[in-house]
């Protein structure tokens, strides 16, 4: 290890900001799963099959049509959003009412099951090849010592924006509000009039949607392929458990933090490591803190 | 007639009927009070009305028209609000939310929710100068008096209040019971499920005592008010 390269801003830089780029992903991916868990009570192990689904969407739309890569991100992000609705309301929904008061343990074994099915049909209909693309933007950025692509920063910049909207949706919109009321409480919420069901259903789209686009958006880093899925949801997990079950702007922070340690310990140790690295992290924390960095109280936060 | 429920049969398993065969009438603004032992069936009757729980069989009529099948959801459309047992604030959200929450079903129309807000905060001025504060940090008769503020936002015609006095302080009790009082001023069909005898009856106009899921005893508060202890003896 030579600490020395620190003092370079030329390389703190670039893994400062492939650190970020990371992160953005984790965070894409960390805020779906939270929203999902902090509303419904589902953990969703199928997420990075969502986010693999979001790859070949990329894949279909920029390639195979040939289409501009804003579209083809806007029609990952849409079609993983109709597709979650579907799941939520064919599977998950049909499990709550029939399974009573355990359904969350069986929902978990449910999305199990979505995982491998998905990893399979995939396997089946695409094969194991990868499909990416090399890059979505050209050019990179020069500013002194300092080299950043453009596309590192189109997926900064598209990955704020979508969190920023996503943010303003919870916080300002009324459908945002009701989210919010259901995940206090939901018997009160529905006594106000409003449809639970329907809250859940959109909830599980929009947290396949943030998946589906995180998927479309990294794809020139993780080409399309049956279990590109694997290494998104495990890290974004750790996240969503580093940043307080259910609390969405912690999963966030965790997301980022995760990814630049990430880059940072890639670039001194070596890639093997990085594994290590967030386990190790989750588990130091789990210990210091065992509700997560940022948890305020035991309960989910929208 | 407000609310008329015409031999109800309904349970959580189809095998174990809570409910067998209970009448019940809650006349235009009036206040009716259900009583009964643990396990009567009370709160499930107010669950049963609200689409909670599927009748097996008989008839929820509301202004005349069957609600039999309608879900929870659509219940305050019909002009029946329902205070659920226990604290029902939302308690990470400011009391202008809750309010506004209140009002979900005509979050389109801004002109109503507005008059809805204004009227709720001169009822209580309490709530307007907290209306910025999360509920949840707001003291428990606070948060009693926004839920019943939040009840009253689409002005329903019809309240259910699932034992609205219970786990608060003697103090806290006596204030509900006089915001209750208020509504039945204003006009509302009030029904309400209590263990807290004395006080409610104090408040009712007409009684209904449920026993094992069947009605026990009717009638008129200065009637049970005579028999009362004759009626609260058997359930002993």
């Amino acid at each position: 290890m030579d600490f020395s390269l620190l003092l370079e801003p030329a390389i703190l830089t670039e893994v400062l900001v492939q650190g970020l780029v990371r992160g953005a992903m984790y965070a894409l991916m960390a805020s779906g799963l939270s929203l999902i868990f902090g509303i419904m009570g589902v953990k969703n192990f199928s997420h990075g099959e969502l986010f693999m689904l979001g790859t070949y969407a990329m894949f279909f739309v920029t390639v195979v049509l040939g289409w501009p890569w804003p579209l083809g991100i806007a029609f990952a992000a849409l079609a993983l959003f109709v597709f979650g609705m579907l799941l939520e309301r064919t599977l998950i929904e049909t499990l709550r009412r029939r399974a009573g008061r355990d359904w969350l343990l069986d929902a978990f074994i449910l999305t199990i099951g979505m995982l491998v099915v998905m990893q399979n049909l995939a396997l089946i209909i695409f094969g194991t090849e990868r499909r990416g693309v090399t890059s979505l933007v050209d050019g990179v950025l020069v500013w002194g010592p300092v080299i950043v692509s453009y596309e590192r920063l189109m997926v900064l910049a598209v990955a704020s924006g979508v969190g920023l909207a996503l943010w303003a949706f919870i916080r300002f919109s009324s459908l945002g509000k009701a989210i919010r009321a259901a995940a206090q409480d939901p018997d009160a919420a529905q006594t106000l009039g409003i449809d639970i069901r329907l809250v859940y259903t959109i909830t599980f789209g929009i947290g396949a949607a943030l998946a589906g686009l995180a998927g479309g958006l990294l794809i020139s880093i993780y080409p399309a392929h049956p279990t590109v899925g694997f290494q998104p949801v495990i890290k974004s997990i750790a996240c969503v458990i580093l940043g307080g079950l259910g609390n969405v702007p912690g999963a966030i922070i965790a997301a980022l933090l995760l990814g630049i340690i990430e880059a940072y310990s890639t670039f001194f140790m070596s890639a093997g490591w990085q594994n290590v690295v967030t386990a190790a992290l989750v588990v130091i924390i789990l210990i210091v803190r065992p509700s997560g960095l940022f948890s305020s109280s035991k309960v989910e936060r929208a | 007639m407000a609310l008329e429920i015409r031999d109800i049969v309904a349970g959580y398993t189809r095998e174990v009927p809570i409910l067998d065969g209970v009448n019940l009438k809650a006349e235009d603004g009036r206040v009716t009070v259900i009583l009964g032992p643990n396990g009567a069936g009370k709160s499930t009757l107010l669950k049963a009305i609200y689409g909670y729980l599927t009748p097996q069989r008989g008839e929820v009529l509301h202004d005349g028209r069957s609600i039999v099948g309608l879900k929870p959801n659509d219940m305050l459309r019909q002009g029946i609000a329902y205070l659920i047992q226990g604290h029902s604030v939302f308690p990470r959200m400011t009391v202008e939310e809750n309010l506004e929450l209140g009002g979900w079903i005509m979050r389109g129309d801004h002109q109503r929710m507005h008059t809805a807000l204004d009227s709720v905060y001169a009822r209580f001025p309490r709530l307007k100068e907290k209306r910025r504060l999360l509920a949840g940090i707001l003291s428990g008769g606070e948060q009693r008096m926004l839920e019943v503020a939040r009840l009253t936002m689409t002005g329903p015609r019809t309240i259910l209040l699932d034992e609205p006095s219970v786990g608060l302080m003697p103090r806290l009790v006596d204030e509900v019971y006089r915001e209750i009082i208020k509504l039945k001023q204003e006009r509302y069909t009030i029904l309400i499920v209590d263990q807290n005898v004395k006080k409610s009856i104090s408040i009712a106009d007409y009684v209904y005592a449920l026993a094992l899921g069947r009605n026990r005893y009717e009638g008129p508060k200065e009637d049970f008010e005579k028999r009362l202890d004759d009626i609260v003896r058997e359930w002993i």
